[in-house]
C-alpha cells in the first residue's frame, strides 16, 4: 500500500487499513513489560505457572485482544460515549456507596454476582479522561484558559473524587484527581491558576493529614518519612523493598534466586511490590529495561496523542498516558521508599485483573486515537450524544 | 509531518497549546523516570553492599549450637561428669501458635498430664519470641520418631537430639563437682559471659555447685552455629551446612580425686553424716573429699520436684551441706597433737610427767579426763598416745593460746584454701587477740578458755579440710602444704601444692608429735591400735582419735549410752597418715554424732579408705608384696609398753586389745 493510497477519502475507514495503523510497536513493549511480569510471577511461585504468571499472561493476551478491537472503534464512537461512560461510573460509585462490599476495611467493591466483583473507580479512571476530553473539545482556548466553564471540569472531577476518598480509597482518589488535574492542564489551564492551585494544595494537605485521614492513612504517611522507626509494624513494607531492591545490585540474584521474595519477606510479592521482585532478580539492569520499556510507552503514548487532529483525540489519549504514567510513578516511588505506600500496583507488571483491565482498554482508546488521528470529530457542545 | 492530512480542520490556538503541555508533561514525566532510576541506582549500586547485608540477615538465621560442656575427670582419668545424647521435644512460640492446642496434641505422643500442660503453656507464654521452650527431655527413640515424622504438621514443634550432663558416680562427687541446671533468670547478665545468647538455649546448663559452678567458663566452651536459611516466618527453609560454625568444646577439667577411694569413702560413710578427707602428703593434692550423706547430681540436672526437693533439704542429716568444706566441728582430741607441738616449739620438755588422776581441779570446777580412772603419769607421748585430756589441759594452760593459735594457723586451721571451689567455712582459732575482737560478751581470754582449747574444744572449729591439711602437713613433716583440687584444666597444669615454704617447727619436735601419732595407733595400748590395723604388712598407718561434744556434759551422767539421741551424741572424729614411716596418704574421717571416742566410728572408717589408697599405689604393693626378712618378723613390737617409736611390725592386725581403751 503506498503512502498515497492512504489519501483516498474512505481508505481509512477500512478494517485491514485500521489495522495496519495501530501502533504495533508500542503493543509490543506492552507485551514485553506483561511478559516480565508473567516471568516474576513464574519466579516467585517456585518456577510454577500456578497461581499467578499464567492467569497474568492469559489476562493479558485476552486484554491485548480487548485493546486490538478498542482501536478499531471510530473516535466518534469514544466521543459519543464519553459523558454516558463518565456518567455511569457515577452512578456506580453511589451504587457502591449504597449497597458495595467492604473488603479490608473499605467499600470499594461492586459485586456482580456471577461476573464476580468489580471497583467501579475503576470506570472512573478512564470516564474522567474521557469526559474532560470531550468537554475541553467543545470549549475555546481562551475558556480552557480561565473562564466561568471551568467550574464544570472541578465538578466533574471533584464528585467522584469525593465518592471514592469516601470509600476510602484515597490512592485511586489521588489517581483520579491527579488524571483529571492532568487533562485540565493539558487542555491549557493558566498558569497563573495552575502556580495558585499547587500554593494552595501545598498549603492545604498537611492540616488534610492531621484531621481528614484515617488512622491507617496517616500512619502510612508517617512511616513513609521515617520507614525504619518501626520496621517490623507498618515500616516493614518499605524496608523490605528497600532490602530487596538494593541487594539486587547491579546484575541481581539470579533468576528464581531473590531470597526476600522468595521466602516471603517482601510483602504483597506479586502485585503492588512485584518491581521489587524483578529488581532483586535482575538487578539495576533489569530495572533500567523495564523502566525503559515504561518510558517508551509513555512517550509514543505521547506521541499518538500530539499526531491526533482532534482536540478530543489529544485530550484523551494523554489523558489515559497520564494515568499510566502516575501508575509507574507511584508504585516505583513506593517501591524504592520515595513515597507512602498506597494500593497502586505497577501497570501491566503487578498481577492483579482490573488495572490492567483499566490500563489496557485505555490504551485501547489511544490506539484508537492513533488510528483514527485524521478523523474530524465534530465539535459536540452542547449535545450529550 | 511527512504524512498528508486531509482532514485538519483545526490549526488553532488549542493545540498549539496542547502541544507545548503535552512536551512538558513527556518532560516531566521523563524526569519522573529519571529520578526512579537515579533512586535505583543509588540503592542497587551506592547503597547495594548495606541492603545486601540487611538481605542475608533476613534470610540467614545462625542457630545457636550449644558445645558440649567439658568433661571432669579424676586424677586417673576416670569419667566423673560427662553428657549422653538427649533427645529433647521443643516448642517455639512463632507467631500463629496457640500453645495449649499444640501441647494437647503432643500429648498424644508423649506423656503430658493436664498439670504439666499448663505450666508449659505459662512457660510458652512468657518465653521470648523464637526461643524454643523444652517440653520434654530424655524421650524414648520411639517417642522421638513419632514427633519427627509428624513434624511438618505441627507448626513450631521440634524434636531434636541434645546433650545433658550426666555423672556416673551419682551422688559420689555431689559436692565437689556440683551439678549443672537450667538457667534462670537471675543468671542473666547485661554484660559478660552470661550475656550471651546460647544462654537462652534450652540445651544450655549453667554450673550450679562445685568445680561445675567455679569453672562454668571454661567448662562452656564456644557455643557453634548452624547456618539455616528462613521465610519470613522465621521457619526454617534449609540448612546451609557450609555455612556452619563448629562449636568448641568445653575444657576437660582434670580433678585430683580419686574415684576409687572417694566412692569408697562413702560407701564406708553408710547411713552416717560426716566426711572424708584424704590429701597426698607428698604434693597436697585431694584424693578424696567425700560429704555423706550425699544426693544423686543426676536428678538436679533432670529438674527436681518440689517434694524431693524438700525430702533432701529437710532429712537431718543434711545432704546437700558439704561437710569436708563447710562443715564446722570442735576438733576435740585431734587438736592434741597440734598443742603438743606448740609446747615443744614454746620450750615445754616432753619428759615432764603430769600424774592424770581422772580429773583435775583448777579454777573452781573439776576438769574431767575421758578416762574416769586416769591414766597415771603421762609425758607428752604418752599423753598423745592415750589422749589424755588432764595433761593437755595443763600443757595448753601453760603455753597459753598465742603458741597454741600460731601453731594451728601454721598447720592449716583457720584458713580457707585455694581448692578453686567456693564453699570452704574459714572456722575459728582462738587466741587472745582472736577473742579480743571476736567475743564481745567477754572480750577477755581467761586461763579456762585455754584449758578447754588444750583438748580441742571451745574456741575452736575447724572442717574436715582443715584437719586433713594438719595431718599431711604433720606427716610430710617439712613443707606447709596446700591442697590442690584441680590438677588441670584443659590440659595446662595447676600449681602443685607442695610448692611452699617450710613449716616453722622444728623437725625433731614434729618427729616427736609423728611418734605420738603413731602409737596412737600402733601401740597396743594406743587408742585406736585395734581399728587402725591395715593388714597390709609393714606399711602401717599413725592416727589420732577425737570426740567433739556438741553439749555440756557436766550434768549428765553417761554420754556413752546407746539410748542417747543421735543429735545428741558426740562428733567422732580421726585423723591418719600411712605409712608411717614414710607418709604418703593423710586423711582425716568426721563421724557427724558417732558416738564417744575417735576409735569407734572415725578410725575403721579411716582405715578402709586409707586401704584402698595404699593398695592403689604401686610403690606401696611392691612394699607389701616384697617377701619380708624372716628375722625382722620377731614379734618384739607386742609387749605392752614397747619403745614409743619402734613400730609394731607384722603385728596381727585383729589383736585383741588389752584393756578396754578406746
Amino acid at each position: 500500500m503506498t503512502v498515497s493510497a492512504l489519501t483516498r477519502p474512505g481508505e481509512r475507514d477500512r478494517l485491514v487499513v485500521k489495522f495496519s495503523e495501530i501502533d504495533w510497536l508500542f503493543s509490543f513493549a506492552l507485551c514485553l513489560i506483561a511478559g516480565a511480569g508473567a516471568l516474576m510471577m513464574f519466579s516467585i511461585a517456585g518456577s510454577s505457572w500456578e497461581p499467578w504468571a499464567g492467569a497474568h499472561l492469559l489476562r493479558f493476551g485476552i486484554l491485548f485482544v480487548v485493546m486490538v478491537v478498542l482501536a478499531m472503534v471510530d473516535l466518534r464512537v469514544w466521543f459519543a460515549l464519553a459523558y454516558p461512560l463518565y456518567g455511569l461510573g457515577l452512578v456506580l460509585l453511589v451504587l457502591v456507596e449504597a449497597i458495595g462490599d467492604v473488603r479490608m476495611g473499605a467499600q470499594r467493591w461492586l459485586d456482580l454476582g456471577p461476573l464476580g466483583s468489580f471497583q467501579p473507580s475503576e470506570v472512573m479512571k478512564l470516564g474522567i479522561v474521557l469526559a474532560l476530553a470531550r468537554f475541553y473539545h467543545s470549549i475555546s482556548a481562551d475558556d480552557a484558559r480561565f473562564s466561568w466553564w471551568l467550574l464544570i471540569p472541578i465538578l466533574m472531577i471533584g464528585a467522584p473524587v469525593l465518592l471514592v476518598a469516601h470509600q476510602p480509597d484515597l490512592g485511586t482518589a489521588m489517581l483520579i484527581l491527579m488524571t483529571g488535574v492532568a487533562v485540565v492542564v493539558l487542555a491549557g489551564l493558566d498558569w497563573r491558576v495552575i502556580a495558585t492551585g499547587l500554593g494552595a494544595a501545598a498549603v492545604a494537605v498537611p492540616p488534610m493529614v492531621m484531621f481528614v485521614l484515617h488512622d491507617y492513612q496517616r500512619k502510612r504517611i508517617f512511616t513513609f518519612l521515617d520507614p525504619e522507626s518501626d520496621p517490623s509494624g507498618s515500616g516493614y513494607h518499605i524496608l523490605q523493598s528497600k532490602i530487596a531492591l538494593g541487594s539486587g545490585g547491579f546484575l541481581g540474584k539470579g533468576y528464581g534466586l531473590g531470597s526476600q521474595s522468595q521466602l516471603n519477606f517482601l510483602p504483597e510479592k506479586q502485585t503492588d511490590f512485584i518491581f521489587a521482585t524483578l529488581a532483586e532478580e535482575f538487578g539495576f539492569v533489569g530495572c533500567f529495561s523495564v523502566l525503559f520499556l515504561y518510558a517508551v510507552v509513555i512517550f509514543m503514548a505521547l506521541r499518538t496523542a500530539s499526531l491526533a487532529h482532534s482536540h478530543f483525540g489529544r485530550l484523551s489519549a494523554a489523558g489515559v498516558t497520564a494515568t499510566f504514567s502516575l501508575y509507574v510513578m507511584i508504585n516505583g516511588g513506593m517501591v524504592m521508599g520515595l513515597a507512602p505506600v498506597v494500593g497502586v500496583p505497577m501497570p501491566m507488571l503487578s498481577y492483579g485483573g482490573t488495572v490492567m483491565a483499566t490500563v489496557m482498554i485505555g490504551f485501547g482508546l489511544v490506539q484508537a486515537v492513533r488510528v483514527h488521528r485524521y478523523s474530524e470529530v465534530t465539535s459536540g457542545k452542547g449535545s450529550f450524544l | 509531518m511527512s504524512e498528508p492530512s486531509i482532514f485538519f480542520t483545526e490549526v488553532n490556538e488549542r493545540q498549539g497549546v496542547f502541544h507545548r503541555r503535552a512536551f512538558l508533561m513527556g518532560g516531566l514525566s521523563g524526569l519522573g523516570l529519571l529520578a526512579l532510576t537515579g533512586r535505583l541506582a543509588h540503592l542497587q549500586l551506592v547503597e547495594a553492599q548495606r541492603y545486601e547485608k540487611m538481605s542475608a540477615s533476613n534470610q540467614f538465621n545462625f542457630r545457636l549450637v550449644p558445645p558440649p560442656r567439658g568433661l571432669i575427670v579424676d586424677r586417673n582419668g576416670v569419667v566423673l561428669a560427662s553428657n549422653r545424647p538427649n533427645f529433647r521435644l521443643l516448642v517455639s512460640k512463632d507467631g500463629k501458635l496457640d500453645p495449649a492446642d499444640t501441647l494437647k496434641t503432643l500429648a498424644n505422643f508423649v506423656p503430658l498430664d493436664a498439670e504439666r500442660q499448663t505450666r508449659l503453656t505459662k512457660d510458652l507464654i512468657r518465653a521470648p519470641k523464637r526461643s524454643p521452650v523444652s517440653v520434654m527431655e530424655d524421650m524414648s527413640w520411639e517417642q522421638f520418631s513419632a514427633i519427627n515424622v509428624r513434624a511438618p504438621e505441627l507448626p513450631g514443634v521440634t524434636a531434636d537430639m541434645g546433650e545433658v550432663r550426666v555423672y556416673p558416680h551419682g551422688g559420689a562427687f555431689a559436692h565437689v563437682i556440683g551439678y549443672v541446671a537450667k538457667v534462670n533468670k537471675e543468671d542473666l547478665a547485661p554484660t559478660g559471659p552470661n550475656s550471651e545468647a546460647i544462654m537462652l538455649h534450652p540445651g544450655f546448663r549453667i554450673g550450679r555447685q562445685g568445680v561445675e559452678k567455679a569453672f562454668d567458663l571454661p567448662l562452656r566452651g564456644r557455643p557453634g552455629a548452624q547456618k539455616v536459611e528462613v521465610d519470613a516466618n522465621g521457619r526454617e527453609v534449609r540448612q546451609d551446612s557450609g555455612g556452619d560454625i563448629p562449636a568448641t568444646p568445653g575444657k576437660e577439667i582434670q580433678l585430683s580425686l580419686d574415684a576409687d577411694i572417694q566412692t569408697r569413702a562413702l560407701e564406708v560413710m553408710g547411713d552416717e553424716s560426716g566426711a572424708v578427707v584424704m590429701l597426698d602428703c607428698r604434693t597436697g593434692d585431694v584424693l578424696c573429699m567425700a560429704s555423706a550423706p550425699s544426693f544423686d547430681a543426676n536428678r538436679f540436672v533432670r529438674g527436681m520436684t518440689g517434694s524431693e526437693y524438700r525430702a533432701l533439704a529437710n532429712y537431718e542429716r543434711k545432704p546437700l551441706l558439704d561437710k569436708a568444706m563447710s562443715g564446722l566441728y570442735p576438733p576435740g582430741s585431734t587438736f592434741k597433737p597440734t598443742v603438743a607441738l606448740a609446747a615443744l616449739e614454746a620450750g615445754i620438755d616432753p619428759e615432764q610427767r603430769v600424774n592424770c588422776t581422772g580429773g583435775w581441779y583448777y579454777g573452781g570446777r573439776t576438769w574431767r579426763c575421758w578416762k574416769h580412772g586416769g591414766h597415771g603419769s603421762q609425758n607428752m607421748h604418752d599423753a598423745i598416745k592415750n589422749s589424755c585430756d588432764v595433761y593437755f589441759y595443763q600443757t595448753a594452760l601453760r603455753v597459753g593460746p598465742d603458741p597454741i593459735a600460731r601453731a594451728a594457723h601454721a598447720l592449716g586451721f583457720g584458713q580457707v584454701f585455694d581448692l578453686g571451689i567456693p564453699g570452704q567455712k574459714k572456722g575459728v582459732v582462738g587466741s587472745r587477740e582472736w577473742k579480743r575482737k571476736a567475743v564481745k560478751r567477754e572480750p577477755v581470754w581467761q586461763p579456762g578458755d585455754s584449758v578447754s582449747y588444750g583438748i580441742g574444744q571451745g574456741y575452736i572449729n575447724v572442717n574436715a579440710l582443715q584437719l586433713a591439711v594438719m595431718t599431711a602437713r604433720l606427716a610430710n613433716g617439712r613443707k606447709a602444704l596446700n591442697p590442690r583440687l584441680v590438677r588441670s584444666i584443659g590440659g595446662k597444669e595447676m600449681p602443685s601444692g607442695a610448692a611452699v615454704p617450710d613449716l616453722p617447727f622444728k623437725q625433731e619436735h614434729i618427729d616427736y608429735v609423728r611418734g605420738g601419732m603413731i602409737a596412737v595407733a600402733n601401740d597396743v595400748s594406743g587408742t585406736a591400735y585395734r581399728q587402725s590395723q591395715l593388714g597390709l604388712g609393714d606399711v602401717m598407718m599413725a592416727g589420732k582419735t577425737g570426740t567433739a561434744q556438741v553439749r555440756s556434759y557436766d550434768n549428765v551422767a553417761d554420754r556413752n549410752s546407746a539410748s542417747v539421741q543421735w543429735k545428741l551424741k558426740d562428733h567422732n572424729l580421726f585423723v591418719a597418715f600411712a605409712p608411717y614411716d614414710a607418709p604418703r596418704y593423710a586423711l582425716s574421717v568426721i563421724v557427724e554424732h558417732g558416738g564417744l571416742g575417735g576409735a569407734t566410728a572415725g578410725a575403721p572408717r579411716a582405715r578402709e579408705v586409707m586401704r584402698v589408697a595404699l593398695l592403689k599405689d604401686p610403690e606401696i604393693r611392691a612394699r607389701i608384696e616384697k617377701p619380708l626378712p624372716m628375722p625382722e618378723l620377731t614379734p618384739d613390737g607386742l609387749a605392752e609398753g614397747a619403745a614409743p617409736e619402734a613400730p609394731v611390725a607384722g603385728a596381727p592386725p585383729n589383736l585383741p586389745p588389752p584393756g578396754g581403751h578406746i
